[in-house]
């Protein structure tokens, strides 16, 4: 588990890991080879887009934000995967929308998961976020990022959560 | 944009006027009231509403013969019953008598408006129906929280956005989740110049230039958290069973940003001030 120090507090990792596992766990229903957890780190600053960001709001007993932040690129490939492998030239609307879903369906594996732990979530839908430069503030103080390792792609999650 | 007409036939008045002030906030209007099966028959071919809500107990006949009667005139007619009771040979007999929906008394705000929107669907659409029960909430709320967190007046206009995104040439973007029924987003969002007037009348500072770029985005997230907990809470006095609730927000700062919601059913509130436009953009998922 991590331990993960906020001055005297301390964000509870056992909030984070149901985003994380929700991950670990669909990517590969949809076609994907399994996910690799690189680095973790708390971060304060703003969380800067790598191109595509999709923001997934939640509230009830569990508030915050989930950010899946990748390059337009790695959208598109993911997008491509799962839409069977048929190509994505441009970073169209439709392959705008399978990046929405998948964040969706993510987010609310997340949520079971979180009820497995006697929390309920209610979720938002997607947002997505396109631009060469553009930040984006979750938290009023510190976030988690995760960067996970898709086949050889980079997305990143910036996880911020505050329990009722 | 038109209002559904409804005829409520309920030989209590009371019930008449429960079901008329659960309606008054809504895309429905009531266009007939009918204290028995005559009159509900009468009226019904008189003002030809959309849908009828239908009380089982009328001192004349039945609901279900007064139903009857009322398809047989109009065989697309749309009926809601209405009754206390509400077991399988009463739904059967409803829907031989061409009754469409059952609902049990005592009826919630949200199941009857949930069930005339469905009945009416085809009729006015469904993006009618969010644009007056669930957008116009939105309209008011961000009109009176730009006025009473910076004393400044606008024009605001509603229209469908059929693009599904929005773009922003450089400023602030401020995005908040909206749980329940039905889910969504709101996304509060100006131009950088805007923002430093916005964030300098806020926090009380002497030009716009004294305002950091923090600070800027800061004020409009405080702003649009209170706007969207507003535009919900409109909402949430109408549809009192089913509580609506927002997201802690997310903030896009930057340049040349395309903001995309696609599925979505989008609308663009823009409110014309004389520091600049600020719009908002509330979008619905479609389904449940």
């Amino acid at each position: 588990m991590w331990d993960l120090r906020k001055g005297n507090d301390q964000m509870d990792a056992k909030l984070v890991n149901p985003f994380v596992d929700a991950f670990v766990a669909v990517m590969p229903q949809m076609g994907f080879p399994e996910p690799k957890r690189m680095k973790m780190s708390v971060k304060t600053k703003n969380a800067v887009s790598l191109g595509v960001a999709v923001i997934v709001g939640f509230t009830k007993q569990l508030r915050g934000n989930i950010v899946y932040n990748m390059s337009e690129d790695t959208a598109k490939f993911i997008a491509s995967t799962m839409m069977m492998g048929m190509p994505v030239a441009a970073f169209d609307e439709m392959a705008q929308s399978a990046i929405s879903e998948m964040s969706n369906m993510l987010t609310a594996n997340a949520a079971t998961n979180l009820t497995g732990l006697g929390l309920e979530a209610d979720i938002s839908t997607p947002s997505l976020s396109i631009g060469p430069d553009f930040q984006v503030k979750i938290s009023d103080d510190n976030y988690l990022t995760v960067d996970m390792d898709l086949g050889g792609h980079l997305v990143e999650l910036d996880i911020a959560v505050e329990q009722q | 944009m038109e209002k559904v007409k409804v005829m409520i036939v309920d030989d209590s008045k009371v019930s008449r006027a429960m079901l008329e002030g659960n309606l008054s906030k809504t895309n429905f209007e009531v266009c007939a009231m009918a204290k028995n099966a005559a009159e509900a028959v009468k009226l019904y071919g008189e003002t030809k509403p959309a849908v009828v809500t239908m009380d089982m107990n009328l001192p004349d006949a039945d609901g279900i013969e007064c139903s009857r009667r009322i398809h047989e005139m109009d065989p697309e007619a749309k009926i809601v019953m209405i009754s206390a009771m509400k077991d399988a040979s009463l739904v059967a007999k409803g829907r031989e008598a061409g009754i469409s929906a059952f609902l049990q008394k005592p009826i919630s705000t949200n199941d009857l408006i949930d069930t005339l929107m469905i009945l009416c669907q085809n009729k006015v659409g469904k993006v009618a129906v969010l644009r007056e029960s669930y957008a116009k909430p939105f309209v008011r709320a961000l009109q009176q929280g730009i006025f009473s967190l910076i004393g400044v007046h606008s024009e605001v206009e509603l229209t469908l956005d059929e693009r599904h995104f929005l773009d922003m040439s450089g400023g602030v973007a401020v995005i908040i989740g909206l749980t329940g029924y039905p889910n969504g987003r709101a996304i509060v969002s100006m131009e950088s110049e805007t923002m430093h007037k916005f964030s300098m009348i806020m926090l009380d500072k002497e030009s716009p230039s004294a305002v950091t770029e923090e600070e800027g985005s800061d004020s409009v997230e405080e702003a649009a958290n209170i706007i969207v907990g507003r535009g919900v809470s409109n909402i949430n006095d109408v549809f009192k069973d089913k509580e609506m609730r927002i997201t802690p927000p997310g903030t896009i700062v930057g340049s040349n940003i395309r903001i995309a919601s696609p599925k979505l059913t989008t609308f663009r509130i823009v409110a014309k001030t004389r520091i600049g436009d600020i719009e908002m953009n509330v979008g619905f998922a479609e389904g449940e």
